[in-house]
């Protein structure tokens, strides 16, 4: 990389950008990570015990997490929570990527995409308060499936995994889009004409034809949503109710509320672990390397 | 099996741009038919509206009797063969060929067997297991021929199939082609804007120019007796000389060249031309000869501009030394003999040619063709219609 670079740009700027993209690389990426795992493998302890013979290196902070109940259950609903979210991302972003790549004209691509980026200027907090105020009990999803007589008293939508969801589809959809779309548009044209010509019919074309050239694309969003999904806090946090917590809340309360550092680097821990595992995992099914994602 | 195609009064419209005027044709069943055309003729459009990817703004078209307007893509007794072939890149070869079979629903076993047969046709055995970017040009080129015929079609549409291959294979490839349409007895309708691919393996051809069918024929016939200037131009070569009639007999003119002095020619088939009429003289390149002063039929005096060496034949470009016009003469090998130091730039030549290998056309409007680089002057500008599909 050094080499290339120093013939683009010349000894010193070459050096330069190393060096900075070391320093990025080693102080504010790896060295808080590896200061997360030492703490998650220290008891937590009042500042006067420090370093005296209790401070020594354990497992119990990842001990907790299998012996707490609720803890464990949030921690899979989580998982389970988050897998549904990129499933039910991926279900709404396909089509939308296939009319994008396929069916709209330019004009019509490029008034959607801007549709869908436009809230995305928005700041995320704000965005899913907006989601908040439209699924609320008296907001105007209720009114509009009141008035047309679709429903004859308001759903409690904020109750449950419900208004989660919808939030999450909603913030984490450009993530899904757009490797989706670039997939689907680098293929030839003649490639589903053909498919068509030879008698297959459009959930035929699609399996067979499209979904199989959008592999890396559909396993690129997927991944990106569920990490996203996984790692989320303000959506839980705000359109969650008390029954919908989230694995990233409880961290948070072992930070902050609970003052708990060490535990809650442990279950921060097991948590990045877990995503990394999901992730080798969809490649693994949909049999792309880490080469294709970059794609 | 019915394999016959017909189309009846098709006119397709893109907006302001008409890309087909009013056609009716009939293919017979098991003909090998093309379309031939420069490029923006609207055969490509022709081809998308007998397999479905198209519906014609008007009229409609008939396989095996029955009219298709209501019958999707997927459901016509047609296969296409791509001009990029379009082979799916993530299957194996049997897959590719056996495609049309699954989404049919025949089972394992029966579609292998079919693949096999297949592959045997096309000379590919025992290419099955290999994947299609494993496969050479040629190869890849009989994939798609079987993985079309697997589904056995009553018609096979072929978009310029042989464009990418190099000219040996091409060549090869065209016998073969005619090869598999014989043996299987399918309808073929090959769209080319190479005369070659089309004169060499068609049963009939259609020239079409500007969205207009100019002339249907056997690859004989057009070449001997095409119906309009535009066929006489781009099938084949030849040399064009503006004249006026003087009078008609039969089908031979009498005609003015105007500084040429009077000439003779034979009126195209069904061609009556009035006296005083304009016209154009058409003589192919290897209907012209080196000729002697006394010798009786009309003679042009030219000088030769440039000599080129073909290896069966020498091309020669020559200039009249009466109106400046070119003319392009082929002389094979037993003409060259005597004329071995009668050749040189600059010289002067004597050439003549028999008025019963010549065509006299009627100007009648339809589209000039440039004599070097084959593509249209005149006429209606041939637009973009392939770009609309």
């Amino acid at each position: 990389m050094f080499r290339q670079l120093q013939a683009r740009f010349g000894g010193p700027l070459a050096m330069a950008i190393v060096t900075l993209l070391g320093i990025w690389l080693i102080v504010m990426v790896t060295l808080p990570q590896l200061q997360m795992i030492e703490y998650s493998l220290r008891p937590n302890l009042l500042p006067a015990q420090v370093g005296g013979p209790d401070d020594r290196l354990t497992l119990t902070n990842y001990a907790t997490l299998f012996s707490n109940d609720i803890h464990r259950s949030i921690f899979v609903k989580t998982i389970w929570s988050s897998v549904l979210v990129t499933l039910l991302t991926l279900a709404v972003s396909y089509p939308l990527a296939w009319y994008l790549a396929k069916i709209a004209t330019p004009r019509q691509a490029a008034l959607c995409i801007l549709l869908l980026i436009v809230p995305f200027w928005i700041n995320e907090i704000l965005r899913t308060y907006s989601w908040f105020i439209i699924l609320a009990f008296r907001g105007p999803l209720n009114e509009l499936l009141m008035m047309l007589g679709l429903i004859d008293r308001p759903i409690r939508f904020l109750n449950g995994n419900g208004g989660v969801m919808v939030g999450m589809v909603y913030a984490y959809i450009l993530f899904m889009v757009f490797p989706v779309y670039n997939a689907i548009e680098s293929l030839d044209d003649n490639q589903v004409r053909a498919a068509r010509d030879l008698g297959a019919g459009t959930v035929r074309t699609h399996r067979r034809i499209v979904i199989p050239h959008a592999k890396p694309g559909i396993a690129t969003g997927c991944i990106m949503t569920f990490m996203l999904a996984a790692g989320s806090y303000a959506v839980p946090a705000l359109l969650g109710s008390p029954g919908s917590r989230w694995f990233t809340q409880i961290i948070y309360n072992w930070f902050f509320e609970g003052g708990n550092w060490n535990q809650g680097a442990a279950y921060a821990f097991l948590l990045l672990v877990l995503c990394i595992g999901f992730m080798s995992l969809i490649m693994k099914i949909f049999k792309v390397g880490l080469g294709d994602i970059g794609r | 099996m019915d394999g016959s195609v017909r189309l009846d009064e098709v006119v397709m419209r893109f907006g302001d741009f008409t890309a087909i005027e009013k056609t009716s044709l009939e293919i017979g069943s098991g003909e090998f038919f093309s379309f031939l055309g420069p490029s923006g003729c609207g055969k490509t459009t022709l081809l998308n509206i007998i397999s479905g990817f198209l519906t014609p703004s008007e009229g409609q078209v008939c396989i095996g009797g029955e009219p298709m307007a209501s019958v999707a893509v997927n459901q016509r007794p047609t296969a296409m063969i791509f001009q990029n072939l379009a082979l799916f890149p993530l299957m194996t070869v049997f897959e590719n060929i056996e495609f049309g079979l699954e989404v049919r629903g025949v089972d394992k076993r029966k579609r292998r067997e079919t693949s096999e047969r297949l592959l045997e046709l096309v000379a590919l055995e025992g290419s099955g297991p290999k994947r299609v970017t494993e496969l050479s040009g040629g190869q890849k080129q009989r994939v798609a021929i079987a993985r079309a015929l697997a589904v056995e079609p009553r018609v096979l549409l072929l978009d310029e199939p042989l464009s990418a291959l190099d000219l040996k294979l091409r060549q090869h490839m065209r016998a073969e082609l005619k090869a598999i349409q014989r043996k299987t007895g399918i309808t073929f309708i090959y769209i080319t804007h190479d005369q070659g691919e089309a004169l060499t393996m068609s049963d009939r051809v259609a020239v079409m120019s500007a969205g207009r069918i100019q002339q249907v024929a056997d690859p004989m016939t057009l070449y001997r007796e095409p119906a309009t200037g535009f066929v006489a131009a781009f099938v084949g070569e030849n040399n064009r000389l503006q004249v006026g009639v003087i009078d008609q007999e039969g089908d031979r003119v009498r005609l003015d060249g105007g500084a040429l002095g009077e000439l003779t020619g034979r009126a195209g088939r069904e061609t009556r031309l009035a006296n005083g009429e304009a016209a154009t003289l058409f003589v192919r390149p290897e209907h012209l000869r080196p000729t002697a002063a006394e010798a009786a039929g009309p003679k042009f005096d030219s000088e030769i501009e440039a000599v080129h060496f073909e290896g069966a034949w020498v091309m020669l470009e020559t200039r009249l030394v009466a109106s400046g016009e070119k003319l392009r003469v082929q002389l094979g090998h037993e003409v060259l003999r005597g004329y071995a130091d009668a050749l040189g730039v600059g010289q002067r030549i004597l050439l003549g040619y028999d008025p019963v290998d010549s065509v006299v056309l009627r100007d009648d409007g339809s589209p000039v063709l440039d004599a070097d680089t084959g593509e249209v002057l005149a006429g209606r500008q041939a637009a973009a219609g392939e770009e609309h599909v």
